[in-house]
């Protein structure tokens, strides 16, 4: 046979074979064989599942850590914006306080007409000379606030306005060498001025003799000339000095208000002064 | 030395004055750093020069302080110039002297600042302040001066010792 024909016949006899084992199979002659041929590819087949399952699992892991990446960077950012809220509600909440405090001492006060200032460069917090204590806050004229009015927290009494601008003014601290309050004792009533010292501290000088002071007495203001309101609160005596020879005696004076850390205050744009009260004591 | 470089410089030693300086308390009083600078350089450099470095270092003060406006203006303006007219001094044999200098020198500006705010209608408790700020403050001004003064110096010969030009 030429090799021609025969190249022509392998078609035919591969379509042959193929028909033969279409029919063989459906006899079931071939099953043993089949099964023979499946139990050797099993390994194989095994091997590659777990090949495929292989690159398939890498795969997943990247996608899987371009996912984590993604969603670590939006956590994060997500983190960082909550700080920064949280951060806020913290000072929001500082302030409720504050505005709290300041509100009760108002309450306390009904006979008082009270404005609010925030002081100016809290973080600042005191004049750049050793000669002065003074702080500015961001209200002034057009917030009805006039120069000699008292300034106070809640805490006490912290100045008064010596300065006054448009929606600025400046405050006399009464630990200023030369403010000058007129005070009493809470308990005895003893009566002095209480001057501010070198030393950011109180005095409580020309205290009469024969008057009783003691340590851990509260001062407050008599609101005697008129500058002050009665009663507010100065400090607390820690210390008396007392001389036989000397006419008066002297106290050292521990003040309420923390002048460090003075971020608002209130501003006394009104108030029934000792003698309005006399006068109103009289006419009636 | 140009203006433009001492106006920039002194509002930075008053706004560091303003800020940092009083939390550096020291028995209850802390340095004044534009009295140091100005009678520094008065001494560097002339009556003429401490004058003018006065009156910028005293605005800028001014500015940012309770007190009076003008009360550190006319105070470090004058004592510039009188720390100026003890003449310009070789830097490095004269420490000593600077210190003395700026000893006086700090007691007169607050004497001065306390008359300027008496007049102004304040009242100044006079004795209190000498005894327990001003000679306090001069001590510590007087101890900060040679690192100042060096400072100073150094920076006059980096940038000319000619006079300053407008």
């Amino acid at each position: 046979m030429s090799r021609e024909r025969l190249q022509n016949l392998i078609p035919v006899l591969l379509i042959a074979l193929a028909l033969a084992g279409f029919v063989l199979h459906r006899a079931g002659w071939l099953a043993p064989v089949e099964g023979l041929l499946i139990r050797a590819s099993v390994p194989l087949q095994d091997g590659a599942t777990s090949v495929a399952t292989w690159f398939g699992e890498v795969s997943q892991t990247v996608g899987d850590l371009r996912d984590l990446r993604q969603r670590n960077e939006e956590l994060e950012a997500e983190n960082a914006g909550l700080l920064l809220e949280l951060v806020r509600l913290r000072e929001v909440e500082a302030e409720a306080v504050l505005m709290r405090d300041l509100l009760n001492f108002a309450q306390a006060h009904p006979s008082f007409d009270l404005q609010g200032a925030h002081v100016v460069g809290r973080v600042i917090g005191r004049d750049p000379s050793n000669l002065q204590r003074y702080i500015t806050l961001a209200a002034g004229r057009e917030e009805g606030i006039e120069r000699n009015m008292p300034v106070v927290t809640d805490r006490g009494l912290v100045g008064r306005i010596s300065e006054v601008g448009d929606g600025w003014s400046r405050v006399l601290l009464i630990i200023d060498t030369s403010s000058l309050v007129n005070a009493l004792t809470q308990s005895t009533r003893a009566s002095g001025l209480v001057q501010g010292q070198a030393d950011s501290s109180l005095a409580m000088l020309r205290i009469p003799q024969g008057d009783i002071v003691s340590v851990g007495d509260t001062v407050s203001t008599s609101g005697l000339g008129g500058t002050f309101p009665r009663q507010i609160p100065i400090g607390q005596i820690v210390e008396v000095s007392r001389k036989d020879y000397e006419l008066y005696q002297s106290a050292v004076v521990q003040p309420t208000v923390d002048f460090e850390h003075l971020e608002a205050v209130l501003v006394i744009t009104d108030f029934e002064t000792v003698g309005d009260k006399a006068s109103e004591e009289q006419d009636q | 030395m140009t203006i433009y470089l001492i106006i920039p410089l002194l509002v930075v030693v008053a706004l560091l004055q303003a800020t940092v300086i009083p939390h550096l308390t020291v028995l209850g009083v802390f340095p004044d750093l534009p009295v140091i600078v100005v009678v520094c350089w008065g001494l560097l450099a002339g009556a003429r020069e401490g004058l003018i470095w006065g009156f910028i270092a005293g605005v800028a003060v001014d500015l940012l302080a309770g007190a009076p406006f003008g009360a550190a203006t006319l105070a470090l303006s004058l004592v510039g110039f009188l720390s100026g007219m003890s003449g310009p001094i070789a830097v490095r044999a004269r420490f000593i002297l600077a210190m003395l200098v700026v000893f006086l020198a700090t007691i007169v500006y607050d004497l001065l600042f306390m008359l300027i705010v008496q007049i102004s209608g304040q009242a100044v408790a006079w004795l209190e302040n000498l005894a327990r700020i001003a000679i306090p403050s001069a001590a510590l001004n007087a101890m900060l001066t040679p690192i100042i003064l060096g400072a100073l110096h150094l920076l006059r010969n980096r940038f000319g010792r000619e006079e300053m030009e407008w």
